[in-house]
């Protein structure tokens, strides 16, 4: 007996966005064209790309387990970026700005732009900004770096609905991309893109972080929520087809599981290894889901992740 | 628009027009056609005649064709015979105007009239633009005051300018009036003019008000994206302004027909004049989002009267009162040693009573307590109280007055040390010692209530004043007033019904975990968790128009039994993404509605008893059905239609539309006493409009029996009416 498939065809597809411009050499996500990995019914011209997670300053709460591979490099942007990219094969790298926030470090706007700088000397790839988290610190310091590094098509991470207009704003004069965040939650993430879009932020440059919960703390919520934004994309609503990115190093590492030494958590294995495995655990679901881009923060997560991709996606495919 | 108006704007920009064309005829005989021309620092070249006309003005020859092209803009000046319509006429010379007067600006420098002297600082560099347009943009600056001429004194000046400060609002200042000007009245009372305090002279002649325009203009092309072009890209420049830079024109003292014609160039962006003389008033709204020109406005109320005929909003970071607040101090209680003084609860008459009156009426943050302060009383005793609150907007309707009023209760909860319980005429308010002994007072209450109820609807409050009457005869004189208002609300709210309004309002909040569930709110069927009525989705739209509430027009009657209309189940079609075609309003068997997982309550169909029953959510145990409310909930939940259960709010059991499509109240068998204290009289009442006075008696509870059987058994012993329609499925 054959199986027979029909193939379901959509009316509407993810749009396509490109990541950096400038002095980088850009990368384009987005353009499927069918349910996440329905590669037998459906064109996905670009797979999923990975980002590393490198920060302005030593990141006093990344746990000793993820810092190993990063020996020597945490606290230097452009150290942590080459290594990312050449050693360990990161498609984009995500700096985060932790330095700037006001309990961690409070350095000033300029501070920031001059990190930002380091990595755009030290690698070609685009770069993905992330600020200290919402509020009138992450506006100062992400309007700044736009402005200094204006052209460069960077990532701004991230306007939410309370406080979108500033990263509007210098999106549109800069050329730049902007993540719309929204708290796991459909109607937040289509209103803020109306919003977008009403000061017109072109719709090309837009990705959704539709917030990702790590295993085991709310990653089903994730993953629900994508679904849900994926099927109405499909199903032809301008306002939520644009890539996904998802932070996925960052909420796996926060979990108590990759953190605790001892019983109980000696029957659970090697602690180094149970952290990379909680990583690549978050991540895998996310694609499944139809993330577009994800950021890690082990590299042998990234390059677990890399061999399922490619196993996905045959080449040329 | 008023003709006196039009005439003179287009004399003025007649005159205007002159003066350019012959300053450039001049430039270009000193200097020929390619002698370049422009502003300092920016790569906008002219930016007012980019916006407006697409052209880079680089040398004297494009000058020229902009200006040729400007001229060409302008309508002869309307004969006394004329009184056809001359907006579109005057809008145009006022555009032109600024064309001449960019001109004009742009030749100074050529002409060895330098733009920048003594306390003028001339056209903006991008680098300024950069870092303070985007305020404007962004709204960390509520918008801009272009200031034209000066004030009687330099007195007034200074107060005018601080007044705008206060408001975070910047500042432009250019023209003359008389000879003097706005910049030199504060100069003389040593106000620092700069880009740090936000007060800019730009020059002294009403041409260098153009520099405030060509701000605008770059602001919209470099934070809103906008190309320069033709006419359609100019129209989006002044659109984009005039949604999103707040700006204004104050006409300072005699309005000539120069200014006249500037104004008329502004009103092109949207930007409202506001002025101290008795000009004619342009009041419709049009090309403004509110009025044109508003005259003889006094110096003390210009700023607020400006705000507020822009439109603009300013939200409060910090509420000014002693003590720290936030929803984290809700549920806090003031306990009675630490009680400072209480009012209401069973001891003292208190009330809360909001309405809304016209703009006019309403001083805004006008706070005042009538009667004694919080020092007036003795150490923990009481007073009387009512709070009165006055509001005003533009799209305020008497409609969301109940809707404000009911958030009185989580604001005036949000200081630490004050407890608040009950609403309307029930309420207990204490203030603990503490609160006190940190300098709160009575009148602080007011303080929370105009920046809470302003910054919670900025879309429908503009204005707030509150009066705090602390005297038992201020207080019993307020009551009978705040009654009727009460008594009316319920009526009104009792009238309201689906037949008489042509929309009702979608709910979308729970898609995210619900994805195809949908809910349709009525005036007779509020929504199923209880928590949102029509009114309030009426209201939500209106306070932000991209949400989860969504207007739904009834369009034609599909069925009136069931309460199906075509527009409705368009709407469903669309909204529950294909998934189903129909809802029916009055109906729990044909198209129920879908329920997400928030109902309140729960109805189901008893076969067997040819009545339904009803099962709150907090009620733990078995019901006659079979099930608990855990297992009717999935059954329910998640966006299904499943023909006999649907979620609902419990109050629906009191609409008159209560499953009317299926044989309405008197099909309620079983409920639990939970769901029959709650609605008690109220459901009695029901109960005897429908013709069975005694139903109330004859609905079991968990008290009587949780199985089938005995349920049946029961029905016919007490002779139930339900027994009398026949079986549901």
């Amino acid at each position: 007996m054959t199986l027979t498939v029909k193939p379901k065809t959509w009316p509407g597809a993810i749009r396509e966005v490109t990541l950096g411009a400038g002095s980088r050499q850009g990368l384009t996500i987005g353009g499927g064209k069918g349910l996440p990995l329905h590669t037998f019914e459906a064109a996905f011209p670009r797979r999923p790309l990975l980002a590393l997670e490198i920060t302005d300053v030593d990141p006093p709460r990344w746990v000793d387990t993820v810092r190993a591979p990063w020996d020597g490099a945490l606290g230097r942007p452009d150290v942590a970026a080459k290594r990312a990219v050449e050693e360990y094969g990161a498609d984009v790298v995500m700096l985060h700005l932790v330095g700037t926030h006001p309990d961690r470090g409070d350095r000033s706007p300029a501070e920031a732009v001059e990190a930002t700088r380091q990595v755009l000397d030290a690698v070609g790839v685009p770069l993905i900004v992330k600020g200290p988290g919402g509020g009138s610190r992450q506006n100062d310091v992400l309007v700044r770096v736009a402005e200094e590094c204006r052209g460069e098509g960077l990532v701004l991470h991230s306007a939410a609905q309370e406080d979108y207009k500033s990263l509007a704003a210098v999106t549109v004069a800069y050329g730049h991309v902007l993540v719309a965040e929204s708290p796991i939650d459909l109607n937040i993430a289509k209103q803020l893109n109306i919003l977008l879009s009403d000061a017109n932020v072109d719709m090309d440059r837009v990705l959704i972080d539709p917030m990702t919960g790590g295993l085991g703390y709310g990653l089903e919520y994730s993953y629900s929520v994508m679904q849900r934004i994926r099927l109405a994309a499909l199903g032809g609503d301008r306002m939520l087809n644009a890539p996904v990115i998802c932070l996925v190093g960052e909420e796996a590492w926060k979990a108590k599981e990759v953190k605790v030494d001892g019983t109980p958590a000696a029957v659970w294995g090697d602690r180094a290894r149970r952290g990379v495995q909680w990583e690549i655990a978050t991540a895998l679901p996310l694609l499944e889901a139809g993330a577009d881009l994800l950021v890690l923060r082990h590299p042998e997560a990234l390059a677990e992740v890399r061999r399922v991709v490619d196993g996905w996606f045959v080449a040329g495919s | 628009m008023s003709k006196i108006i039009a005439a003179a704007a287009i004399r003025g920009a007649h005159a205007c027009m002159d003066r350019a064309e012959r300053m450039l005829a001049d430039a270009v005989g000193r200097l020929g056609r390619d002698a370049q021309v422009g502003f300092e620092g920016t790569a906008y070249a002219l930016p007012t005649i980019l916006a407006l006309t697409g052209r880079r003005v680089e040398r004297l020859r494009d000058l020229e064709d902009a200006v040729a092209e400007a001229h060409g803009w302008i309508p002869s000046v309307p004969t006394d015979s004329t009184w056809l319509p001359y907006l579109g006429g005057t809008l145009d010379a006022g555009a032109a105007t600024l064309v001449a007067h960019e001109t004009v600006e742009s030749l100074k420098p050529l002409g060895g009239i330098p733009l920048v002297s003594g306390f003028w600082l001339g056209p903006t560099p991008d680098s300024i633009l950069r870092e303070q347009g985007i305020k404007l943009v962004d709204g960390r600056m509520p918008g801009f005051a272009a200031c034209v001429g000066a004030l009687p004194d330099d007195e007034t000046a200074e107060q005018i300018a601080r007044d705008l400060q206060e408001r975070n609002i910047l500042v432009f200042m250019g023209s003359h009036t008389n000879g003097d000007t706005m910049a030199a009245q504060l100069n003389r009372r040593g106000v620092q003019m700069n880009w740090e305090t936000f007060l800019v002279p730009y020059g002294p002649d009403t041409s260098s008000l153009v520099h405030a325009i060509g701000f605008a203009c770059r602001a919209a092309m470099t934070f809103g994206g906008l190309k320069p072009g033709g006419l359609k890209e100019a129209r989006d420049i002044l659109l984009y302004n005039k949604r999103r830079v707040f700006a204004f024109a104050l006409a300072l003292g005699e309005v000539d027909d120069e200014k006249y014609a500037t104004a008329a160039g502004a009103i092109n962006f949207g930007f409202p004049v506001i002025a101290d003389t008795d000009i004619p008033q342009i009041l419709p709204s049009g090309i403004c989002t509110y009025e044109h020109v508003v005259s003889n406005v006094p110096h003390k109320s210009m700023a607020a009267r400006a705000v507020e005929v822009r439109g603009v909003k300013i939200r409060t970071v910090d509420i000014p009162i002693p003590v720290r607040h936030g929803p984290a101090f809700e549920g806090e209680r003031v306990r009675k040693e630490d009680l400072a003084i209480e009012f209401g609860g069973k001891y003292t008459r208190a009330f809360e009573y909001l309405t809304s009156r016209p703009m006019d009426r309403i001083e805004d943050g006008l706070i005042r307590v009538v009667g004694p302060e919080i020092a007036d009383a003795p150490e923990g005793g009481r007073l009387p109280l009512a709070i009165f609150i006055e509001v005003a907007g533009r799209k305020m309707q008497s409609e969301f007055e109940s809707i404000l009023e009911r958030h009185v209760h989580s604001f005036l909860s949000e200081p630490m040390g004050v407890m608040h319980l009950g609403q309307r005429d029930s309420v207990w308010l204490r203030i603990s010692r503490k609160a006190r002994d940190a300098g709160f007072r009575i009148s602080h209450l007011g303080t929370v209530l105009v920046h809470k109820l302003k910054n919670d609807f900025p879309a429908i409050v503009d204005k707030v004043q509150v009066t705090l009457f602390t005297d038992a005869a201020d207080v019993d004189a307020l009551y009978p007033t705040a009654t009727a208002a009460y008594a009316y609300r319920d009526e009104r709210m009792g009238a309201l019904t689906d037949e008489a309004v042509d929309t009702f309002y979608s709910c979308a909040l729970c898609q995210s975990y619900a994805p195809n569930h949908i809910c349709i709110i009525t005036p007779e069927r509020l929504g199923l968790c209880g928590a949102y009525n029509w009114l309030d989705g009426k209201a939500a739209f209106e306070m932000n128009p991209h949400g989860g509430n969504q207007p739904v027009r009834k369009g034609e009657v599909v069925d009136p039994v069931l309460g199906q209309w075509k527009g409705v189940n368009d709407f469903v079609s669309t909204a529950s993404n294909g998934a189903f075609e129909r809802f029916s309003a009055y109906s729990m068997i044909t198209d129920p509605m879908t329920s997400c997982g928030c109902f309140e309550c729960i109805a189901c169909v008893l076969p067997g008893t040819s009545g339904i029953m009803i099962v709150d959510r907090e009620y733990p145990g078995q019901t006659p059905v079979g099930m608990t409310f855990s297992s009717l909930a999935e059954l329910t939940g998640g966006g299904q239609q499943t023909p006999g259960f649907i979620g609902m709010g419990t109050l629906y059991v009191l609409s008159r539309q209560f499953l009317s499509g299926d044989g309405g109240l008197a099909r309620l068998v079983w409920t639990t006493t939970k769901v029959k204290e709650r609605l008690g009289d109220k459901l009695r009442a029901r109960c005897s409009e429908i013709g069975h006075p005694d139903l109330y008696e004859k609905i079991a509870d968990e008290t009587v029996c949780t199985d089938l059987e005995p349920l049946i058994e029961h029905l016919a012993a007490v002779e139930h009416p339900a027994l009398g329609l026949g079986e549901m499925i």
